[in-house]
């Protein structure tokens, strides 16, 4: 366009010279038929000549500018790339490599021809990588498969259909030249494109449209393949035996059996079917219907002998599967016999009723444990408790700060009250001057655990048994390591008294007052113990010194008053656990001689006894689950709250709700038939899984079980500040993560009345009503002692309301 | 748990002792079970599509006794039956869907099982399958995946299982172990097993591209005189215990409409082979095209089977 515009212009004469064609300038046009003529001359002068249209030569000629040697050049390029090009597509159809081979031009593809060119396994290590053999059919188009007219094509599918097409208009150009050599067989339709990728169901259709209009010859393929034709497969190819003589045959016997066929023109009705009749055992399963002509004879018996016959059992139907098995049948009947309920026995005479009933009532006792069935001895547990003859009782808790000498001061009391005979102590201080821990030889007679012996401290509460004159003590001894201390708020909730053990050393008793010393004494306070034996320990450290022991006193004392002890139940006795002065003997040493008062023993015994509520209904707090030994594979122990307990009662363990049956018990590790509240017991009990026994969990008597709950009002004694915040509630064994969703009010410590209601938060030292809840159900109910924790340390102790 | 529901027999085998002496006296020759029919002659073959209802497909397929063992039955000399004819029965659950924790599959997953009744050879099967079972279930598998159309149903799952009621003997009872043994006997019951899935599959109306069915052919050498004559011939359908020794032996699955073979098993030794002097094949190539003839008689009663069965879910 642009070039017009120029010329209209007449901008340039040099515009004009490209526009020869329409210009009949006769110069222009002369000079050019003689750079033509040039050309051409060159051209067939040149070796090899050329030849070239003259359109091409003034072509090339206004391209560079009538110069004659470059045209000539391109001209000349020109050709031999086009020689080039042609030699190539005349050698291309030339090639022997079609996309597919040739289809077979017998009937029947022969395993020879497949693998004529296949050297069988002697093939050369060369030649391996060249025995590919092409897929013999078209493969399965992967595309092209789409559905001609239902639902919208994918652009793939699109893209393929349309390829299709294109090839189908190509291969009929390609089938319109049979090679007249080819037998007219009608070939198994894939193989009939060369080259044409087909869907899978295109083939399949061509194949079932082809299949009738077969044209078949004598010995066909399909012939033999088609169904109506049961022939012998023998008789197959007498065509390919004459028209194809290079088609090897299977041997010289199949050859003559060929040839047979051939004389015969009906080869069905001489060869036999290879149908056969079902056999005796065929015709149990098929029916009578296609039943044997004539029965099979078993080969163990002779002619005559049936094998249905000889069970008797000729009227025996075929099995046809479509009834229950026998298996069925039996599982079936069993079943019924578990499910049979006194509902069907309904419609029987009244005794078949109860017979069934009793027989419904047994079944539904069944079950896989074996149940242990233990005669109770239906005491009076309560009039047997008044006639015995046992002597008191008392449990007491050792506590105090950490490192006081707790377990050393029992150590030497059990020691010296001969619970620990002298050998056993000799071993443990063996053992541990050999772990260089010589000072605590005593105190591993109560720490039993290898960790307790290495660290040196209790971790968990330990009890002992011992016996004066005149009582059976029962030591809990306590850890006083602060970590520890919900272990010691489980044995203090098992003692009756305290005894409360405290460093006189200097520095230790300053340091153990800060520590679990207080601590402590506001725990066992708050669990409901009444009376405390302050033992003032490691007297020998401070040469017995009489003021260090009244200062000591002095302040304690003044502590446990306003923790709330009478003045009246606290004592305190100056001793040292390590020499056993002052503990169950008097002190020999001099500088002791101010002190008048008891010894520790005496100071315990003195402990008046203590009443327990045997009338109330049974409560015991698990405090171990263990396995006895093999008469008992399963125990329990703890101290009984309240109530009282015979071998063979039936109890409820709370709050899995599980029943369970005491087997038998001990108290205060001797057998017994009976144990009444405040004694120690182990209780082996049968008829429970044991995963439903946790120590904490509450033994209580079915008829009246302690309920569980997941919030209570409690009236406490803060220790700490209190406001609503996450605590750890504490009875005995049991601790539960809760928090105390609401402050009541604060109360009048002795009157009870509410000071102020709603508190947001309340100081250390002033009792509040506080609603305490749980995330899990927890057995607890009224007139319980609870302690809440928080952060690692008690904030609050208080009674359940 | 022992099986007390059922009266098992003995775990181990239980072969009465067959002395030296006996297996060469000339009596027990003629108890040797013998070839009566004609090399390219096959066994017939009782084929029954659709008997269990409660599967989707199902047949029992079994051959017919060989002349000797007929004879024996009708006439026992001892109480060793001289061969077995091949029972077995096919079951075809699904296509069902795949289980949740099965990966995804855009083909018909098939499985096959194939398990030998405990009583059904010689020597009595354990419970669990072996490996001779499972090599059988592989080929199997490999035999029909060819003519199932599999990616008509995807993600579903077909369970074939064929239980073998009677198995082809691996040699005559009476004769010792001998260099050219192998499991012949296990390539009859594949045969066997390809003819009854395909009859059950059709019964179970899965589609397929063809019937397919099994054939055996074999290179056997019957003279015990190892004269020049005695070199092997080709037997189609051998029954194992009628032969001295076998060299080699073939299975094909064959589908006859398109000319295919989908499982293809050869085995021995088969360079010994006597064939025609112009026969330019050579013997494996023999035994195969052997095989696909005796695979195209078997199927011959495979259409006729599932004709009828097709019939009479119809009628």
């Amino acid at each position: 366009m642009s070039r017009h515009r120029i010329k209209d212009v007449d901008y340039d004469d040099d515009d004009f010279y490209d526009d020869d064609d329409e210009l009949a300038d006769p110069e222009e046009q002369e000079f050019l038929q003689q750079c033509t003529t040039a050309v051409l001359q060159q051209l067939r002068a040149g070796q090899p000549s050329v030849t070239a249209t003259k359109e091409e030569v003034q072509d090339a000629l206004w391209h560079y500018y009538n110069d004659i040697d470059k045209s000539v050049n391109y001209l000349r390029g020109k050709r031999e790339k086009e020689a080039a090009k042609l030699q190539k597509s005349k050698i291309q159809p030339g090639l022997p490599v079609p996309a597919y081979p040739a289809p077979p031009s017998t009937a029947h593809f022969s395993a020879a021809d497949f693998f004529r060119d296949c050297p069988w396994l002697n093939i050369p290590s060369h030649r391996k990588s060249e025995i590919l053999i092409e897929p013999l059919y078209p493969r399965l188009g992967l595309l092209g498969g789409a559905p001609e007219n239902g639902g919208k094509l994918s652009k793939l599918a699109a893209l393929a259909a349309a390829r299709k097409k294109k090839e189908g208009e190509k291969a009929p150009s390609l089938s319109e030249t049979p090679t007249p050599s080819t037998p007219k067989l009608e070939q198994p339709t894939p193989l009939d494109h060369s080259g044409t990728s087909r869907s899978l169901r295109d083939r399949l259709a061509a194949s079932g449209r082809s299949t009738p209009k077969a044209p078949e010859g004598p010995g066909s393929l399909r012939r033999l393949a088609t169904p109506s034709a049961s022939s012998h497969p023998i008789p197959k190819r007498p065509e390919a035996e004459t028209k194809r003589p290079s088609v090897p045959e299977l041997s010289g016997s199949m050859q003559r059996v060929v040839l047979e066929a051939k004389e015969e023109p009906e080869p069905q009705q001489t060869m036999p079917t290879i149908r056969a009749s079902p056999s005796t055992f065929a015709s149990t399963i098929v029916g009578a219907a296609t039943g044997p002509t004539a029965a099979e004879p078993s080969h163990l018996h002779s002619t005559s002998s049936d094998l249905l016959r000889i069970y008797g059992q000729d009227h025996a139907e075929p099995f046809d599967f479509a009834a229950p098995s026998p298996d069925d049948v039996v599982l079936n009947a069993q079943n019924a016999a578990k499910g049979m309920k006194s509902k069907s026995a309904a419609t029987k005479s009244a005794a078949v009723k109860k017979g069934q009933s009793d027989l419904a009532d047994g079944v539904k006792e069944l079950s896989v444990e074996d149940k242990v069935t233990v005669k109770s001895k239906n005491l009076d547990v309560i009039s047997e408790y008044k006639k015995s003859t046992r002597k008191r009782s008392a449990n007491f808790v050792v506590i105090g700060h950490v490192d006081a000498g707790k377990s050393t001061l029992m150590g030497r009391l059990l020691a010296d009250q001969g619970a620990i005979d002298q050998r056993t102590l000799d071993r443990y201080r063996r053992e541990a001057e050999k772990i260089g821990k010589g000072s605590f030889a005593l105190a591993w007679v109560l720490d039993q655990g290898s960790e307790e012996r290495a660290r040196g401290v209790t971790i968990d509460i330990a009890t002992n048994q011992f016996e004066t004159d005149k009582t059976a003590f029962t030591i809990v001894d306590a850890p006083g390591h602060r970590d520890f201390v919900p272990n010691m708020i489980a044995g203090a909730s098992q003692a009756d008294f305290a005894v409360l053990v405290i460093d006189s050393s200097v520095g230790s008793f300053e340091s153990g007052l800060k520590g679990q010393t207080k601590e402590h004494a506001l725990l066992v306070r708050s669990m409901g113990v009444q009376k405390i034996v302050v033992a003032v320990n490691k007297m020998d450290t401070v040469q017995w010194d009489r003021e260090r022991f009244e200062e000591i006193e002095q302040q304690i004392s003044a502590f446990l008053t306003t923790a709330g002890f009478q003045d009246s139940n606290i004592s305190f006795v100056p001793c040292s656990g390590v020499l056993g002065d002052n503990i169950s003997r008097r002190t020999n040493d001099p500088h002791a001689s101010w002190y008048k008062g008891h010894t520790l023993i005496e100071e315990l015994e003195t402990s008046e006894p203590y009443t327990h509520a045997l009338e109330k209904p049974l409560r015991m707090t698990i405090g171990d689950v263990f396995r006895g030994g093999v008469q008992s594979p399963l125990s329990i122990s703890g101290r009984i709250d309240a109530g009282s307990l015979q071998m063979g009662d039936h109890i409820l363990i709370m709050p899995s709700g599980e029943t369970a049956t005491v087997r038998s018990l001990e108290v205060d590790s001797q057998p017994s038939d009976w144990a009444v509240a405040g004694q120690n017991v182990v209780l082996n009990i049968a008829n429970i899984d044991p995963i439903h026994l946790r120590s904490g969990d509450v033994v209580c008597r079915p008829s009246s079980p302690i309920p569980t709950i997941t919030s209570f009002t409690a009236k406490v004694l803060a220790f700490e500040h209190l406001m609503p915040m996450q605590v750890d509630v504490h009875r005995g064994r049991l601790h539960v993560p809760g928090r105390i969703s609401k402050l009541v009010a604060s109360l009048d410590k002795a009157s009870g009345a509410a000071i102020k209601k709603r508190p947001k938060i309340v100081g250390p030292g002033v009792v509040v009503r506080v609603v305490v809840e749980m995330d899990q159900a927890v057995p607890l109910e009224a007139p319980t002692r609870v302690v809440l924790r928080a952060g690692g340390s008690t904030v609050a102790a208080g009674l359940l309301e | 748990m022992a099986d007390r529901r059922r009266i098992n027999g003995p775990p181990g085998g239980t072969r009465p002792p067959v002395f030296a002496s006996l297996q060469e006296s000339s009596t027990d020759i003629a108890n040797r079970a013998q070839r009566q029919r004609q090399p390219t002659e096959l066994r017939k073959i009782f084929l029954k599509a659709g008997l269990i209802p409660t599967a989707s497909g199902s047949s029992y397929l079994e051959f017919e006794p060989s002349a000797s063992l007929a004879a024996a039955r009708s006439n026992p000399k001892s109480l060793i039956p001289p061969s077995s004819a091949l029972k077995l029965a096919c079951t075809v659950h699904g296509p069902k869907p795949l289980p949740r924790s099965a990966a995804f599959s855009p083909n018909l997953v098939l499985t096959t099982h194939v398990k030998y009744a405990p009583f059904a050879a010689r020597k009595r099967k354990g419970h669990i399958r072996d490996a001779s079972e499972r090599d059988l279930g592989v080929h199997l598998e490999t035999a029909l995946r060819g003519a199932i159309i599999a990616e008509r149903w995807p993600k579903s799952g077909l369970d074939i299982t064929l239980t073998i009621i009677e198995a082809e003997d691996d040699r005559w009872w009476g004769d010792a172990p001998d260099s050219h043994d192998a499991s012949w006997g296990m390539m009859n019951v594949l045969a066997g097993c390809i003819t009854a899935a395909s009859a059950a599959i059709a019964d179970a109306h899965i589609d397929c591209l063809d019937l397919v069915s099994g054939g055996v052919a074999a290179l056997v050498s019957d003279d015990s005189s190892q004269s020049a004559s005695s070199a092997p011939r080709l037997m189609l359908d051998i029954d194992p215990a009628e032969h001295r020794s076998i060299l080699s032996a073939c299975v094909v699955a064959y589908m006859p409409a398109r000319d295919e073979i989908t499982e293809l098993w050869l085995k021995g030794d088969s360079s010994r082979a006597a064939l025609d002097r112009n026969d330019g094949r050579t013997g494996h190539e023999a035994l195969i095209d052997g095989a696909v003839d005796a695979a195209r008689g078997a199927n011959t009663v495979l259409a006729e089977a599932v004709r009828e069965s097709i019939a009479r879910s119809f009628a």
